[in-house]
Protein backbone atom coordinates (compact mmCIF):
# COMPACT_ATOMS: atom_id res chain seq x y z
CA UNK A 1 0.00 0.00 0.00
CA UNK A 2 0.77 3.40 -0.87
CA UNK A 3 -0.15 7.04 0.03
CA UNK A 4 1.23 8.42 -3.68
CA UNK A 5 -1.29 10.63 -5.46
CA UNK A 6 -0.55 9.74 -9.51
CA UNK A 7 -1.91 11.42 -12.59
CA UNK A 8 -2.67 9.37 -15.51
CA UNK A 9 -3.75 10.60 -18.89
CA UNK A 10 -6.21 8.54 -21.21
CA UNK A 11 -7.00 6.28 -18.56
CA UNK A 12 -10.73 5.80 -20.34
CA UNK A 13 -9.71 2.18 -21.43
CA UNK A 14 -6.67 0.44 -22.98
CA UNK A 15 -3.12 0.41 -20.68
CA UNK A 16 -4.13 3.60 -19.46
CA UNK A 17 -7.31 1.93 -17.58
CA UNK A 18 -5.69 -0.97 -16.48
CA UNK A 19 -2.30 0.97 -14.97
CA UNK A 20 -4.87 3.09 -12.88
CA UNK A 21 -6.81 0.30 -11.89
CA UNK A 22 -3.74 -1.24 -10.34
CA UNK A 23 -2.06 1.64 -9.28
CA UNK A 24 -5.44 2.47 -6.92
CA UNK A 25 -5.25 -1.22 -5.95
CA UNK A 26 -2.10 -0.81 -4.88
CA UNK A 27 -3.55 2.27 -2.31
CA UNK A 28 -2.62 4.75 -4.45
CA UNK A 29 -4.85 8.17 -5.19
CA UNK A 30 -5.24 8.47 -8.99
CA UNK A 31 -6.36 11.49 -11.09
CA UNK A 32 -7.05 9.68 -13.97
CA UNK A 33 -8.58 11.50 -17.33
CA UNK A 34 -9.62 10.66 -20.88
CA UNK A 35 -11.63 12.76 -23.41
CA UNK A 36 -14.50 10.51 -23.69
CA UNK A 37 -16.57 11.50 -20.10
CA UNK A 38 -19.01 8.63 -20.43
CA UNK A 39 -16.32 6.30 -21.10
CA UNK A 40 -14.32 7.22 -17.99
CA UNK A 41 -16.71 7.68 -15.74
CA UNK A 42 -18.21 3.89 -16.82
CA UNK A 43 -14.45 2.43 -16.52
CA UNK A 44 -13.06 4.07 -13.05
CA UNK A 45 -17.08 3.95 -11.31
CA UNK A 46 -16.21 0.77 -9.50
CA UNK A 47 -12.35 2.17 -8.48
CA UNK A 48 -11.49 3.50 -4.86
CA UNK A 49 -9.24 6.62 -4.76
CA UNK A 50 -9.50 7.00 -8.47
CA UNK A 51 -10.70 10.38 -9.17
CA UNK A 52 -11.88 10.73 -13.00
CA UNK A 53 -11.42 14.04 -14.47
CA UNK A 54 -13.03 14.27 -18.36
CA UNK A 55 -11.12 16.47 -20.37
CA UNK A 56 -8.40 17.22 -22.60
CA UNK A 57 -5.03 17.52 -21.91
CA UNK A 58 -4.65 19.40 -24.96
CA UNK A 59 -6.47 22.32 -23.46
CA UNK A 60 -4.47 24.27 -21.17
CA UNK A 61 -7.51 25.14 -18.80
CA UNK A 62 -7.62 21.31 -18.39
CA UNK A 63 -4.32 20.88 -17.78
CA UNK A 64 -4.69 23.32 -14.09
CA UNK A 65 -7.57 21.45 -13.44
CA UNK A 66 -5.69 18.59 -13.08
CA UNK A 67 -2.87 19.81 -11.03
CA UNK A 68 -4.78 21.19 -8.92
CA UNK A 69 -6.88 17.71 -8.40
CA UNK A 70 -4.24 16.52 -6.50
CA UNK A 71 -4.29 19.24 -4.00
CA UNK A 72 -0.62 19.94 -4.23
CA UNK A 73 0.37 16.21 -3.67
CA UNK A 74 1.91 14.43 -6.53
CA UNK A 75 4.35 11.52 -6.83
CA UNK A 76 3.85 10.05 -10.33
CA UNK A 77 2.97 11.52 -13.51
CA UNK A 78 1.65 9.18 -16.37
CA UNK A 79 1.66 10.39 -19.84
CA UNK A 80 -0.40 7.67 -21.36
CA UNK A 81 -2.66 9.90 -23.57
CA UNK A 82 -1.29 9.80 -27.24
CA UNK A 83 -2.53 10.10 -30.23
CA UNK A 84 -2.13 7.49 -33.38
CA UNK A 85 -3.02 9.84 -36.23
CA UNK A 86 -4.94 8.71 -39.53
CA UNK A 87 -6.34 5.12 -39.57
CA UNK A 88 -4.39 3.42 -41.73
CA UNK A 89 -1.46 4.75 -40.98
CA UNK A 90 -0.38 7.24 -44.26
CA UNK A 91 3.38 7.41 -45.88
CA UNK A 92 4.94 10.39 -45.08
CA UNK A 93 4.90 11.21 -48.86
CA UNK A 94 1.44 12.13 -48.44
CA UNK A 95 1.26 12.22 -44.44
CA UNK A 96 -1.86 15.16 -43.59
CA UNK A 97 0.67 18.16 -42.04
CA UNK A 98 -2.28 19.59 -39.82
CA UNK A 99 -3.24 16.00 -38.52
CA UNK A 100 0.69 15.11 -37.67
CA UNK A 101 0.57 18.79 -35.86
CA UNK A 102 -2.15 17.81 -33.86
CA UNK A 103 -0.53 14.38 -33.09
CA UNK A 104 2.58 16.53 -31.75
CA UNK A 105 0.20 18.16 -30.15
CA UNK A 106 -1.44 15.81 -27.65
CA UNK A 107 1.97 12.99 -27.84
CA UNK A 108 4.28 15.71 -27.17
CA UNK A 109 3.16 18.89 -26.31
CA UNK A 110 0.70 18.25 -24.01
CA UNK A 111 2.93 15.72 -21.98
CA UNK A 112 5.15 18.75 -21.71
CA UNK A 113 2.87 21.41 -20.52
CA UNK A 114 1.39 19.25 -17.96
CA UNK A 115 5.51 18.38 -16.38
CA UNK A 116 5.98 22.30 -16.86
CA UNK A 117 3.04 22.48 -14.15
CA UNK A 118 3.52 20.12 -11.76
CA UNK A 119 7.05 20.44 -11.50
CA UNK A 120 6.54 22.23 -8.52
CA UNK A 121 4.81 19.27 -6.96
CA UNK A 122 7.16 16.79 -7.98
CA UNK A 123 10.60 18.59 -6.53
CA UNK A 124 8.58 18.71 -3.41
CA UNK A 125 7.76 14.46 -3.81
CA UNK A 126 9.77 11.99 -1.69
CA UNK A 127 10.40 9.90 -4.27
CA UNK A 128 8.62 11.67 -7.76
CA UNK A 129 8.42 9.90 -11.19
CA UNK A 130 7.70 10.81 -14.66
CA UNK A 131 6.42 8.30 -17.17
CA UNK A 132 5.79 8.90 -20.47
CA UNK A 133 4.67 6.10 -22.92
CA UNK A 134 6.95 5.11 -25.69
CA UNK A 135 7.06 2.41 -28.38
CA UNK A 136 9.57 0.80 -30.56
CA UNK A 137 8.29 3.17 -33.44
CA UNK A 138 10.15 5.59 -31.54
CA UNK A 139 13.40 3.61 -32.45
CA UNK A 140 12.58 1.95 -35.50
CA UNK A 141 11.59 2.33 -39.19
CA UNK A 142 8.33 0.96 -39.88
CA UNK A 143 6.11 1.78 -42.80
CA UNK A 144 3.81 4.21 -42.01
CA UNK A 145 4.37 4.78 -39.15
CA UNK A 146 6.47 8.02 -39.28
CA UNK A 147 3.76 10.60 -37.67
CA UNK A 148 2.84 8.45 -35.08
CA UNK A 149 6.80 7.30 -34.53
CA UNK A 150 8.46 10.86 -34.58
CA UNK A 151 6.35 12.21 -32.09
CA UNK A 152 7.57 9.43 -29.94
CA UNK A 153 11.05 9.74 -30.59
CA UNK A 154 10.36 13.40 -29.51
CA UNK A 155 8.57 12.23 -26.21
CA UNK A 156 11.49 9.89 -25.34
CA UNK A 157 13.57 12.82 -25.67
CA UNK A 158 12.06 15.09 -23.83
CA UNK A 159 12.00 12.32 -21.22
CA UNK A 160 15.43 11.76 -21.24
CA UNK A 161 16.31 15.70 -20.92
CA UNK A 162 14.41 16.41 -18.32
CA UNK A 163 16.17 13.70 -16.47
CA UNK A 164 19.14 15.22 -16.89
CA UNK A 165 17.59 18.50 -15.73
CA UNK A 166 16.05 17.37 -12.71
CA UNK A 167 18.18 15.27 -10.93
CA UNK A 168 15.35 14.40 -8.01
CA UNK A 169 13.44 12.89 -10.73
CA UNK A 170 13.63 9.31 -11.70
CA UNK A 171 11.82 9.89 -15.85
CA UNK A 172 11.60 6.96 -17.44
CA UNK A 173 10.44 6.00 -21.40
CA UNK A 174 8.48 3.55 -21.07
CA UNK A 175 8.10 0.51 -23.86
CA UNK A 176 4.90 -1.50 -23.19
CA UNK A 177 5.35 -3.68 -26.53
CA UNK A 178 2.44 -4.64 -28.51
CA UNK A 179 -0.77 -4.66 -26.82
CA UNK A 180 -4.36 -5.63 -27.63
CA UNK A 181 -5.88 -2.42 -27.54
CA UNK A 182 -8.72 0.29 -29.60
CA UNK A 183 -5.20 1.72 -30.54
CA UNK A 184 -3.45 -0.72 -32.04
CA UNK A 185 -6.36 -2.13 -33.32
CA UNK A 186 -6.56 1.32 -35.66
CA UNK A 187 -2.92 0.66 -36.07
CA UNK A 188 -4.33 -2.16 -38.19
CA UNK A 189 -7.74 -1.90 -39.37
CA UNK A 190 -9.64 -4.98 -40.21
CA UNK A 191 -7.07 -7.48 -39.05
CA UNK A 192 -6.87 -9.78 -35.87
CA UNK A 193 -4.56 -8.64 -33.15
CA UNK A 194 -5.49 -10.91 -30.82
CA UNK A 195 -2.33 -12.42 -30.73
CA UNK A 196 -1.11 -9.35 -28.84
CA UNK A 197 -0.75 -9.44 -24.89
CA UNK A 198 -3.51 -7.84 -22.72
CA UNK A 199 -2.37 -4.62 -21.15
CA UNK A 200 -3.25 -5.76 -18.04
CA UNK A 201 0.30 -8.41 -18.69
CA UNK A 202 2.22 -5.32 -19.39
CA UNK A 203 0.72 -3.82 -15.81
CA UNK A 204 3.92 -5.81 -13.58
CA UNK A 205 6.49 -4.23 -15.82
CA UNK A 206 5.49 -1.00 -15.02
CA UNK A 207 5.56 -1.33 -11.16
CA UNK A 208 9.02 -2.27 -11.40
CA UNK A 209 9.68 0.83 -12.24
CA UNK A 210 7.81 2.56 -9.44
CA UNK A 211 9.23 -0.35 -6.68
CA UNK A 212 12.94 -0.80 -7.76
CA UNK A 213 13.53 2.89 -8.92
CA UNK A 214 15.69 1.88 -11.79
CA UNK A 215 17.87 4.73 -13.04
CA UNK A 216 16.05 7.29 -15.17
CA UNK A 217 16.15 6.05 -19.00
CA UNK A 218 14.29 4.15 -21.78
CA UNK A 219 12.74 1.13 -20.78
CA UNK A 220 11.05 -1.92 -22.08
CA UNK A 221 8.57 -4.03 -20.40
CA UNK A 222 9.92 -6.89 -21.95
CA UNK A 223 13.32 -6.24 -20.60
CA UNK A 224 11.44 -5.14 -17.05
CA UNK A 225 9.94 -8.56 -16.98
CA UNK A 226 13.00 -10.62 -16.78
CA UNK A 227 12.84 -12.67 -13.60
CA UNK A 228 9.58 -11.48 -12.40
CA UNK B 1 -6.84 59.40 7.70
CA UNK B 2 -10.31 59.66 7.80
CA UNK B 3 -11.55 56.23 9.03
CA UNK B 4 -14.54 54.79 7.52
CA UNK B 5 -17.95 56.42 8.29
CA UNK B 6 -21.09 56.86 7.12
CA UNK B 7 -21.37 60.60 6.07
CA UNK B 8 -18.14 61.67 4.52
CA UNK B 9 -17.32 65.07 3.92
CA UNK B 10 -16.72 65.02 0.43
CA UNK B 11 -18.28 64.35 -2.37
CA UNK B 12 -21.59 65.18 -3.83
CA UNK B 13 -25.01 64.39 -2.34
CA UNK B 14 -26.32 61.07 -2.44
CA UNK B 15 -27.11 60.36 -5.87
CA UNK B 16 -31.16 59.73 -6.71
CA UNK B 17 -32.92 58.74 -9.38
CA UNK B 18 -32.63 55.95 -12.32
CA UNK B 19 -29.32 54.58 -12.96
CA UNK B 20 -27.91 56.06 -9.57
CA UNK B 21 -25.48 54.03 -7.57
CA UNK B 22 -25.39 53.26 -3.62
CA UNK B 23 -22.76 54.85 -1.69
CA UNK B 24 -20.21 52.37 0.20
CA UNK B 25 -19.86 52.96 3.60
CA UNK B 26 -16.01 52.61 3.07
CA UNK B 27 -14.67 56.31 2.57
CA UNK B 28 -11.19 57.53 3.22
CA UNK B 29 -8.84 60.39 1.74
CA UNK B 30 -5.84 58.90 -0.40
CA UNK B 31 -2.56 60.84 0.12
CA UNK B 32 -0.55 61.76 -3.15
CA UNK B 33 2.69 60.19 -1.74
CA UNK B 34 0.33 56.65 -1.46
CA UNK B 35 -0.08 56.50 -5.36
CA UNK B 36 2.40 54.35 -6.92
CA UNK B 37 3.81 56.32 -9.75
CA UNK B 38 6.07 53.91 -11.80
CA UNK B 39 6.05 49.64 -12.35
CA UNK B 40 7.51 47.89 -8.69
CA UNK B 41 11.41 46.65 -9.12
CA UNK B 42 9.32 43.00 -9.04
CA UNK B 43 5.90 41.97 -10.04
CA UNK B 44 5.46 40.05 -6.88
CA UNK B 45 7.41 41.71 -4.72
CA UNK B 46 4.84 44.05 -3.98
CA UNK B 47 2.98 44.21 -0.43
CA UNK B 48 0.19 42.14 0.45
CA UNK B 49 -2.43 42.61 2.71
CA UNK B 50 -4.60 39.89 4.48
CA UNK B 51 -7.58 40.93 5.72
CA UNK B 52 -9.63 38.20 7.84
CA UNK B 53 -12.87 39.21 9.51
CA UNK B 54 -12.32 38.59 13.13
CA UNK B 55 -8.90 38.12 12.97
CA UNK B 56 -5.23 40.06 13.47
CA UNK B 57 -4.64 42.19 9.71
CA UNK B 58 -1.68 40.83 8.46
CA UNK B 59 1.07 42.64 6.32
CA UNK B 60 2.68 39.93 4.38
CA UNK B 61 4.22 40.07 1.00
CA UNK B 62 2.79 38.87 -2.58
CA UNK B 63 4.40 35.60 -2.78
CA UNK B 64 2.83 34.78 0.64
CA UNK B 65 -0.18 34.77 -1.26
CA UNK B 66 -0.19 30.61 -1.54
CA UNK B 67 0.46 30.36 2.83
CA UNK B 68 -2.98 32.68 2.74
CA UNK B 69 -4.99 30.22 1.04
CA UNK B 70 -6.33 26.61 1.89
CA UNK B 71 -6.15 23.74 -0.06
CA UNK B 72 -8.60 23.15 -2.16
CA UNK B 73 -9.40 26.88 -2.76
CA UNK B 74 -9.64 28.37 -5.93
CA UNK B 75 -8.96 30.95 -7.55
CA UNK B 76 -10.61 32.69 -10.25
CA UNK B 77 -8.35 35.10 -13.15
CA UNK B 78 -9.45 37.34 -15.98
CA UNK B 79 -7.39 36.42 -18.80
CA UNK B 80 -8.69 39.73 -20.50
CA UNK B 81 -5.55 41.48 -22.38
CA UNK B 82 -4.98 45.44 -22.00
CA UNK B 83 -4.88 47.11 -25.63
CA UNK B 84 -2.82 50.39 -26.19
CA UNK B 85 -6.44 52.06 -26.27
CA UNK B 86 -5.07 55.82 -25.74
CA UNK B 87 -4.81 58.01 -29.03
CA UNK B 88 -3.27 61.22 -29.53
CA UNK B 89 -5.60 63.71 -31.89
CA UNK B 90 -6.84 66.92 -32.25
CA UNK B 91 -10.47 68.40 -32.10
CA UNK B 92 -12.36 70.47 -35.33
CA UNK B 93 -10.61 73.78 -33.71
CA UNK B 94 -7.39 72.65 -33.47
CA UNK B 95 -6.80 71.70 -30.13
CA UNK B 96 -4.85 68.71 -29.23
CA UNK B 97 -6.72 66.25 -27.20
CA UNK B 98 -6.19 62.38 -26.08
CA UNK B 99 -8.83 59.75 -26.86
CA UNK B 100 -9.56 56.90 -24.48
CA UNK B 101 -11.28 53.88 -26.98
CA UNK B 102 -13.29 52.31 -24.08
CA UNK B 103 -14.27 49.81 -25.97
CA UNK B 104 -16.85 48.68 -28.51
CA UNK B 105 -21.18 49.31 -27.60
CA UNK B 106 -23.54 46.52 -27.69
CA UNK B 107 -24.27 47.90 -31.06
CA UNK B 108 -22.76 47.22 -33.71
CA UNK B 109 -20.00 49.19 -35.08
CA UNK B 110 -19.99 52.03 -32.42
CA UNK B 111 -17.40 52.54 -29.55
CA UNK B 112 -17.36 54.30 -26.60
CA UNK B 113 -14.76 56.51 -25.95
CA UNK B 114 -13.49 59.61 -23.59
CA UNK B 115 -11.63 62.81 -24.31
CA UNK B 116 -8.91 63.57 -22.17
CA UNK B 117 -6.46 66.54 -22.39
CA UNK B 118 -3.02 66.06 -23.30
CA UNK B 119 -2.28 66.57 -19.34
CA UNK B 120 -4.78 63.94 -18.17
CA UNK B 121 -8.01 66.16 -17.56
CA UNK B 122 -11.28 64.91 -18.51
CA UNK B 123 -12.88 67.25 -21.57
CA UNK B 124 -16.35 68.38 -20.30
CA UNK B 125 -17.41 70.45 -23.47
CA UNK B 126 -17.15 67.91 -26.31
CA UNK B 127 -20.58 67.89 -28.82
CA UNK B 128 -22.77 65.74 -30.76
CA UNK B 129 -21.70 65.56 -34.27
CA UNK B 130 -18.10 67.08 -33.05
CA UNK B 131 -15.15 65.34 -34.87
CA UNK B 132 -12.06 64.13 -33.48
CA UNK B 133 -8.95 64.20 -35.90
CA UNK B 134 -6.52 60.85 -35.28
CA UNK B 135 -3.12 59.51 -36.80
CA UNK B 136 -3.56 58.03 -40.10
CA UNK B 137 -6.08 59.93 -41.27
CA UNK B 138 -8.48 58.22 -39.02
CA UNK B 139 -11.99 60.64 -38.16
CA UNK B 140 -13.91 60.08 -34.92
CA UNK B 141 -17.38 61.50 -34.78
CA UNK B 142 -18.92 61.59 -31.42
CA UNK B 143 -22.68 60.32 -31.62
CA UNK B 144 -24.43 60.65 -28.51
CA UNK B 145 -23.04 60.82 -25.05
CA UNK B 146 -21.74 63.76 -22.60
CA UNK B 147 -18.45 62.94 -21.26
CA UNK B 148 -17.88 59.12 -22.26
CA UNK B 149 -19.19 59.14 -25.71
CA UNK B 150 -20.86 56.77 -28.39
CA UNK B 151 -18.70 57.34 -31.65
CA UNK B 152 -17.90 56.10 -34.92
CA UNK B 153 -14.25 55.38 -35.33
CA UNK B 154 -13.77 55.98 -39.68
CA UNK B 155 -10.98 53.11 -39.57
CA UNK B 156 -10.90 50.91 -42.73
CA UNK B 157 -10.99 47.28 -41.26
CA UNK B 158 -9.85 46.46 -37.56
CA UNK B 159 -10.20 49.50 -35.10
CA UNK B 160 -7.11 46.91 -33.12
CA UNK B 161 -4.84 47.08 -36.20
CA UNK B 162 -4.45 50.71 -36.13
CA UNK B 163 -3.86 50.98 -32.18
CA UNK B 164 -1.55 48.54 -32.37
CA UNK B 165 0.07 51.00 -34.94
CA UNK B 166 -0.45 54.22 -33.12
CA UNK B 167 -2.22 53.85 -29.58
CA UNK B 168 -0.18 53.59 -26.38
CA UNK B 169 -1.45 52.28 -22.94
CA UNK B 170 -3.95 54.86 -20.77
CA UNK B 171 -2.29 55.91 -18.35
CA UNK B 172 -3.66 58.36 -15.50
CA UNK B 173 -2.14 61.64 -14.13
CA UNK B 174 -0.33 59.72 -11.16
CA UNK B 175 2.13 57.94 -13.04
CA UNK B 176 5.42 59.48 -13.53
CA UNK B 177 6.70 58.06 -17.12
CA UNK B 178 4.90 56.04 -19.58
CA UNK B 179 5.56 52.25 -18.88
CA UNK B 180 5.09 49.66 -22.11
CA UNK B 181 1.88 47.71 -22.69
CA UNK B 182 3.99 44.85 -21.84
CA UNK B 183 3.87 46.36 -18.02
CA UNK B 184 0.37 46.67 -18.05
CA UNK B 185 -0.25 42.84 -19.34
CA UNK B 186 -0.71 40.24 -16.62
CA UNK B 187 0.85 37.07 -16.89
CA UNK B 188 -2.34 35.43 -17.65
CA UNK B 189 -3.65 37.70 -20.63
CA UNK B 190 -4.78 35.57 -23.78
CA UNK B 191 -5.52 37.65 -26.64
CA UNK B 192 -8.51 36.57 -28.68
CA UNK B 193 -9.25 38.54 -31.53
CA UNK B 194 -11.40 40.65 -30.24
CA UNK B 195 -11.23 44.09 -28.26
CA UNK B 196 -9.73 43.44 -24.83
CA UNK B 197 -10.01 45.81 -22.22
CA UNK B 198 -9.42 49.59 -22.30
CA UNK B 199 -7.07 49.14 -19.28
CA UNK B 200 -5.31 46.40 -17.78
CA UNK B 201 -7.71 44.08 -15.71
CA UNK B 202 -4.49 45.15 -12.67
CA UNK B 203 -5.85 42.64 -9.69
CA UNK B 204 -3.45 40.25 -11.58
CA UNK B 205 -0.42 41.99 -12.56
CA UNK B 206 1.61 40.45 -9.28
CA UNK B 207 0.96 37.27 -10.13
CA UNK B 208 4.49 35.24 -11.41
CA UNK B 209 5.12 31.77 -12.55
CA UNK B 210 6.65 31.38 -9.23
CA UNK B 211 3.89 32.66 -7.37
CA UNK B 212 1.21 30.34 -9.69
CA UNK B 213 3.83 27.82 -8.63
CA UNK B 214 3.68 27.75 -5.07
CA UNK B 215 -0.26 28.03 -5.80
CA UNK B 216 -0.24 24.42 -6.89
CA UNK B 217 2.00 23.36 -4.40
CA UNK B 218 -0.72 24.81 -1.79
CA UNK B 219 -3.46 22.77 -3.98
CA UNK B 220 -4.91 25.85 -5.16
CA UNK B 221 -6.70 25.49 -8.35
CA UNK B 222 -7.31 27.82 -10.90
CA UNK B 223 -9.54 28.46 -13.40
CA UNK B 224 -10.01 31.39 -15.81
CA UNK B 225 -13.05 33.35 -16.98
CA UNK B 226 -12.41 36.74 -19.58
CA UNK B 227 -13.85 40.12 -18.88
CA UNK B 228 -13.08 42.74 -20.88
CA UNK B 229 -13.32 46.02 -18.58
CA UNK B 230 -13.41 49.37 -20.39
CA UNK B 231 -11.97 52.94 -18.84
CA UNK B 232 -12.08 53.51 -15.18
CA UNK B 233 -12.58 56.96 -15.16
CA UNK B 234 -16.18 56.75 -13.49
CA UNK B 235 -17.15 59.89 -11.32
CA UNK B 236 -18.77 59.04 -8.18
CA UNK B 237 -22.61 57.70 -8.95
CA UNK B 238 -21.81 57.05 -12.29
CA UNK B 239 -22.98 53.71 -12.51
CA UNK B 240 -20.10 51.02 -14.43
CA UNK B 241 -20.30 50.71 -17.84
CA UNK B 242 -21.71 47.37 -19.13
CA UNK B 243 -18.97 45.06 -19.91
CA UNK B 244 -18.36 42.12 -21.97
CA UNK B 245 -17.91 38.43 -20.27
CA UNK B 246 -17.32 34.83 -21.27
CA UNK B 247 -17.36 32.07 -18.48
CA UNK B 248 -16.21 28.86 -20.01
CA UNK B 249 -18.12 25.39 -19.32
CA UNK B 250 -14.46 24.25 -17.45
CA UNK B 251 -14.88 27.20 -14.87
CA UNK B 252 -18.33 27.06 -13.62
CA UNK B 253 -17.21 23.34 -13.17
CA UNK B 254 -14.93 24.03 -11.72
CA UNK B 255 -16.46 26.68 -9.00
CA UNK B 256 -19.55 24.54 -8.35
CA UNK B 257 -17.23 21.61 -7.58
CA UNK B 258 -14.98 23.82 -5.04
CA UNK B 259 -18.25 25.02 -3.56
CA UNK B 260 -19.79 21.29 -3.19
CA UNK B 261 -16.69 20.05 -1.70
CA UNK B 262 -16.61 23.51 0.54
CA UNK B 263 -13.75 25.14 -0.98
CA UNK B 264 -13.68 29.00 -1.38
CA UNK B 265 -14.29 30.98 -4.87
CA UNK B 266 -11.30 33.47 -4.77
CA UNK B 267 -11.62 35.95 -7.53
CA UNK B 268 -8.71 38.11 -9.11
CA UNK B 269 -10.31 41.71 -8.77
CA UNK B 270 -13.45 43.19 -9.35
CA UNK B 271 -13.78 42.23 -12.68
CA UNK B 272 -13.90 38.41 -12.02
CA UNK B 273 -16.34 39.06 -9.43
CA UNK B 274 -18.99 41.03 -11.63
CA UNK B 275 -18.07 37.94 -14.84
CA UNK B 276 -18.83 35.32 -12.02
CA UNK B 277 -22.04 36.97 -10.30
CA UNK B 278 -23.46 37.81 -13.92
CA UNK B 279 -23.40 33.96 -14.19
CA UNK B 280 -24.15 32.85 -10.76
CA UNK B 281 -28.05 32.28 -10.07
CA UNK B 282 -29.43 33.16 -6.47
CA UNK B 283 -28.39 29.50 -5.00
CA UNK B 284 -25.04 30.37 -5.54
CA UNK B 285 -24.54 27.71 -8.50
CA UNK B 286 -22.58 29.62 -11.37
CA UNK B 287 -23.58 28.62 -15.16
CA UNK B 288 -21.39 28.99 -18.33
CA UNK B 289 -21.94 32.30 -20.24
CA UNK B 290 -21.15 34.96 -22.50
CA UNK B 291 -22.19 38.29 -23.72
CA UNK B 292 -23.01 41.83 -21.87
CA UNK B 293 -23.09 42.41 -17.81
CA UNK B 294 -24.37 46.00 -16.72
CA UNK B 295 -24.83 43.92 -13.47
CA UNK B 296 -23.99 46.30 -9.99
CA UNK B 297 -23.45 44.76 -6.86
CA UNK B 298 -24.29 46.55 -3.80
CA UNK B 299 -26.51 46.27 -0.84
CA UNK B 300 -29.39 45.10 -2.81
CA UNK B 301 -27.69 42.47 -5.02
CA UNK B 302 -25.13 40.80 -2.50
CA UNK B 303 -21.91 38.71 -3.98
CA UNK B 304 -23.63 34.67 -4.31
CA UNK B 305 -20.49 33.01 -5.14
CA UNK B 306 -17.51 34.81 -4.95
CA UNK B 307 -16.15 33.79 -1.01
CA UNK B 308 -13.04 36.60 -1.40
CA UNK B 309 -11.03 38.79 -3.36
CA UNK B 310 -7.36 39.39 -4.46
CA UNK B 311 -7.53 42.97 -5.32
CA UNK B 312 -5.20 45.94 -6.06
CA UNK B 313 -6.10 49.40 -3.84
CA UNK B 314 -8.73 51.21 -5.36
CA UNK B 315 -9.80 55.06 -5.47
CA UNK B 316 -12.09 56.26 -2.88
CA UNK B 317 -15.13 55.77 -5.80
CA UNK B 318 -18.06 54.50 -5.11
CA UNK B 319 -18.67 51.55 -7.40
CA UNK B 320 -15.56 49.53 -6.53
CA UNK B 321 -16.21 49.42 -3.02
CA UNK B 322 -19.54 48.99 -3.20
CA UNK B 323 -18.57 46.00 -4.78
CA UNK B 324 -15.74 44.80 -2.37
CA UNK B 325 -18.30 45.10 0.48
CA UNK B 326 -21.01 43.26 -1.29
CA UNK B 327 -18.56 40.63 -0.86
CA UNK B 328 -16.20 41.47 2.28
CA UNK B 329 -18.63 43.40 3.95
CA UNK B 330 -18.04 46.84 4.94
CA UNK B 331 -16.62 46.09 7.93
CA UNK B 332 -14.16 44.10 6.82
CA UNK B 333 -13.14 46.16 3.62
CA UNK B 334 -13.09 49.50 6.08
CA UNK B 335 -10.36 47.69 8.41
CA UNK B 336 -8.54 47.35 5.17
CA UNK B 337 -8.49 50.45 4.23
CA UNK B 338 -8.03 51.89 7.80
CA UNK B 339 -4.77 49.71 7.65
CA UNK B 340 -3.64 49.85 4.02
CA UNK B 341 -3.56 54.33 4.26
CA UNK B 342 -1.64 53.93 8.06
CA UNK B 343 0.82 51.52 6.54
CA UNK B 344 1.37 52.67 3.67
CA UNK B 345 0.40 50.29 1.17
CA UNK B 346 0.39 51.54 -2.21
CA UNK B 347 -2.71 52.41 -4.48
CA UNK B 348 -3.30 52.04 -8.46
CA UNK B 349 -2.19 49.62 -10.94
CA UNK B 350 1.54 49.24 -9.78
CA UNK B 351 0.77 49.49 -6.50
CA UNK B 352 0.37 47.01 -3.42
CA UNK B 353 -2.47 44.65 -3.23
CA UNK B 354 -4.92 42.78 -0.83
CA UNK B 355 -6.63 39.63 -0.22
CA UNK B 356 -10.24 40.07 1.74
CA UNK B 357 -11.31 36.79 2.84
CA UNK B 358 -14.81 37.08 4.94
CA UNK B 359 -16.16 34.16 7.16
CA UNK B 360 -18.84 32.55 5.57
CA UNK B 361 -21.39 31.63 8.35
CA UNK B 362 -24.19 30.04 8.12
CA UNK B 363 -26.32 33.05 8.45
CA UNK B 364 -24.15 34.60 5.34
CA UNK B 365 -21.38 36.91 5.51
CA UNK B 366 -19.99 38.57 8.56
CA UNK B 367 -21.33 42.15 8.28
Amino acid sequence: MTNDTAIVTGAGQGFGLTLTAALAARGTTVIACARNADRLHAATSGLAGVTALPGDVTDPAFREQLVWATRGRLDLLVHNAGELGPSPLPRLERYPLDTLRAVLETTVLAPLALTQLALPLLRAAAAPTVVTLSSDAAVEAYEGWGGYGLAKAALDQMAAVLAVEEPHLRVHAFDPGDMRTAMHQRAFPGEDISDRPEPITVVPAFLRLLDDRPASGRHRAADLLVGL
Amino acid sequence: MIPAGRHPGRGRKHATGRGALGRAVTTFTLPPELEADAPPPTRDGVRLLVARSRRPLQHARFTDLPAALEPGDLLVVNTSDTEPAAVDGHRADGRPVVLHVSGPTPRAGTFLVELRTPDGRRVRDGRAGEVVHLPHGVDVELITGSRIWEARIAVEGDVRTWLAAVGRPIRYAHLRGHPPLAEYRTVFAEPTGEFASAESPSAGRPFTPAVLDGLRLRGVGIARLVLHTGVSSLEEGEVPLPERYRVPAATAVAVNATRAAGGRIVAVGTTVTRALETVADPGGTVHAGAGWTDLVLGPDRPARVVDGLVTGWHEPQASHLLLLESVAGARLVGRAYVAAVERGYRWHEFGDSCLLLPVRTAAGRTP
